[in-house]
């Protein structure tokens, strides 16, 4: 069976382009279910699990994908804006407290989620170099961020522009990394959290400047009178919170109507969270939905697709061996007078067919292998994989 | 038997540990003293409360650095004055789930401060950075709701000690409406017998008891520049004060030279920050005190 394997073995390399395209053929029939199926199950696993473990979200009337996908996956996709009097109306009840979300923001292509403290103990997030955000103006960057851009505690990462034209718009606001947590292999790994005040200033709802009324540059007043003074476009905002500045940062209007784009909310009880859906039903503007649905939706969808996949795939499966079977008969044929020769030699009928065998076995072999590689290398990346096939 | 005997164990060590937890004292932080004290009083040993601003220093003007808002975070409960109290909150990040804004009952009754200056810029318009008055408990039946809030965030959070929260909260309530109808007695001599206030933080005490009182902008420690003294002639021609109320001892040139003006001087500490002597009902009842030689 050694000579077998070596003569097959030379012969297979003596024909390399037809040796690679049959490894080729084999190995990706073998490797796209395998790779489907994988990515399918860690997506599934991964969706399933963070939307098992959130209880409640409410958001504005709208579509349920986008506010899970958001505020679960923190997606680009901004759901319909809600306003922080949504956070009181929760509490109010006394039948669950909110975790307001305000996740519209990038820093460096990391979605910048605004929440409060809250959100760390709810999602057990563990602090693993720095500390805990503390004031105005800090960020806690989770563990694949810190990674991916070399950050640790004491650095600083900027806000992106809304858009980069907007010369009225927000202005990106440098933030410092006051901690980064530890990996927890969920989206949290990939954000960059801040407190809802800053994710606020980022917006421009708040900002910080010199005092008015102690200014020194008269070129930055437009208008002084007894009790107000109105400052001209000259005016120098902040572009970075500081224990210096940090007492000129202050906010505009009623708080009560901030944005917020969604709200995490963790009910008492089984029964009071029965009783707080029944509530907001009729609610014309807000709706709160049970991730765990969104998603068990999400992914009845995709298995769905993924069973049209698989048809496809096995047809053209059986389309290759059928081309594989043929390519070996064919190769039979044109190796006849090969064969007669080998006969010639003494050699009986089955030695041919061990060669043919070994040649089968030396195929499938290295097609085994290049498909076990492939898969671990897609095992090794699955977190990302999923993060640009599903969740994007 | 030998798996009924291990079940009898487990059960008999959840328990122990489930009472064990439900008794594990609550971390109560405060923002100032009042509600530092209201807490005690109706926790009693079931909550250790701590306030963390070192003595001397205004908790409204207290800046907390990182390790301290660390240590409030970590807290069972935090408990918020309300009224735009302590400066540092607006800063800060806590977690809304353990905040109790005590004032929440009577925040439609918070006094704005006057003369604050307003200014414009960019798209937002004309905005002001105006002021509430934040010593609320200085009208003592507003610092009984707030201690009522104090018991009702207790009770929810201990419901096994309810019934102690609320003996407690009983003999609490007793005291505050003593002090309460003790100084609307005082007042009622006399409601518009004239005040100066040296500090402009009497504001519910002068709503609540009827206290005809215009305040100046003065320190105790440090006599007033000349400037000061003027706008306080001017403040004279048209309220005749014969009592200036300070915060604290005031310095004695400051003393003497008002004195020379027919002003006597009163303390009416407001307690914000825990007192060398006594405690909160101790230093209101001194208070009141000080406030009835004015009517004697």
């Amino acid at each position: 069976m050694i000579n077998s394997l070596y003569i097959a073995w030379h012969y297979l390399v003596f024909n390399k382009v037809r040796s690679a395209t049959l490894v080729a053929c084999i190995t990706l029939i073998a490797f796209l279910p395998m790779a489907l199926q994988l990515i399918l199950e860690e997506s599934q696993q991964l969706l399933q699990s963070r939307a098992n473990s959130t209880p409640l979200l409410l958001g504005a009337r709208g579509s349920a994908l986008d506010l899970v996908m958001s505020s679960l996956y923190f997606d680009d996709e901004v759901p319909e804006i809600i306003s922080m009097r949504a956070a009181d109306e929760i509490t109010d009840t006394g039948l669950a407290y909110a975790i307001p979300l305000y996740i519209r923001f990038q820093a460096r292509n990391k979605p910048i989620v605004g929440t409060s403290i809250d959100y760390f103990d709810f999602r057990n997030l563990q602090i693993a170099q720095g500390r805990m955000l503390a004031v105005l103006g800090e960020s806690v960057i989770g563990a694949g961020v810190a990674e991916e851009y070399g950050l640790a505690p004491g650095d600083s990462i900027v806000s992106s522009p809304d858009t980069l034209f907007d010369l009225a718009g927000a202005y990106p606001l440098k933030m410092t990394v006051a901690g980064i947590l530890e990996r927890s292999h969920t989206p949290d790994d990939q954000a960059v959290f801040v407190d809802l005040k800053t994710a606020w200033v980022i917006e421009g709802l708040g900002h910080g400047h010199e005092d008015l009324s102690r200014t020194r540059d008269s070129s930055v007043i437009l208008n002084r009178s007894e009790d107000s003074v109105t400052a001209n476009a000259k005016l120098f905002q902040y572009t970075e919170i500081t224990e210096e500045n940090m007492e000129g940062f202050h906010f505009h209007g009623d708080a009560s109507i901030y944005p917020l784009t969604a709200l995490l909310v963790v009910p008492d009880d089984a029964k009071a969270a029965t009783l707080l859906r029944g509530r907001y039903l009729e609610n014309q503007q807000y709706h709160i939905v049970r991730p765990t649905e969104v998603i068990q939706g999400l992914m009845q969808n995709i298995f769905r697709i993924k069973r049209v996949i698989d048809a496809v795939i096995a047809i053209v499966g059986l389309a290759t061996i059928l081309a594989i079977a043929l390519v070996f008969a064919l190769s039979v044929r044109l190796r006849q007078r090969e064969l007669t020769t080998i006969f010639k030699l003494g050699c009986s009928r089955m030695t041919a067919v061990k060669l043919i065998a070994a040649e089968i076995v030396i195929i499938v072999l290295a097609a085994g292998i290049i498909c076990a590689g492939l898969l671990y290398i897609v095992d090794a990346n699955i977190e990302t994989l999923v993060r640009m096939f599903i969740l994007n | 038997m030998n798996a009924k005997f291990w079940q009898i164990i487990v059960s008999i060590l959840l328990v122990v540990s489930f009472t064990a937890s439900a008794d594990e004292k609550l971390s109560v932080y405060a923002v100032n003293y009042p509600l530092a004290y209201f807490a005690e009083r109706i926790g009693g040993s079931s909550v250790n409360v701590v306030l963390p601003v070192p003595a001397g220093i205004d908790p409204a003007f207290w800046e907390p650095d990182a390790s301290v808002i660390a240590e409030f975070q970590q807290a069972d409960l935090i408990l918020l004055n309300g009224a735009g109290y302590a400066k540092w909150l607006k800063h800060a990040s806590l977690p809304r789930r353990k905040l109790v804004n005590t004032s929440a009952a009577f925040q439609r009754d918070y006094i704005s401060v006057e003369q604050t200056v307003t200014h414009q810029h960019g798209p937002g318009g004309d905005h002001s950075h105006a002021g509430t008055a934040f010593t609320t408990w200085l009208d003592f039946n507003q610092a009984r709701m707030q201690a009522k809030a104090i018991l009702s965030t207790l009770e929810n959070q201990r419901p096994r000690h309810a019934d102690t929260f609320i003996q407690n909260y009983t003999l609490l309530e007793k005291d505050l409406v003593s002090l309460d109808q003790a100084l609307s007695a005082i007042v009622a001599q006399d409601s518009n017998k004239p005040f100066i206030a040296s500090h402009p933080v009497y504001q519910y005490l002068s709503r609540r008891y009827y206290i005809n009182l215009k305040s100046v902008m003065w320190e105790p420690e440090i006599m007033p520049e000349q400037n000061q003294w003027d706008a306080l002639q001017q403040l004279l021609a048209t309220h005749d004060a014969k009592w200036m109320i300070w915060e604290g001892q005031p310095d004695k040139q400051s003393a003497t030279r008002l004195e020379e003006l027919d002003i006597n001087s009163l303390v009416f500490s407001p307690c914000a920050n825990t007192p060398e002597e006594g405690d909160f009902i101790s230093v209101m009842k001194n208070n009141i005190r000080e406030i009835e030689k004015a009517f004697q």
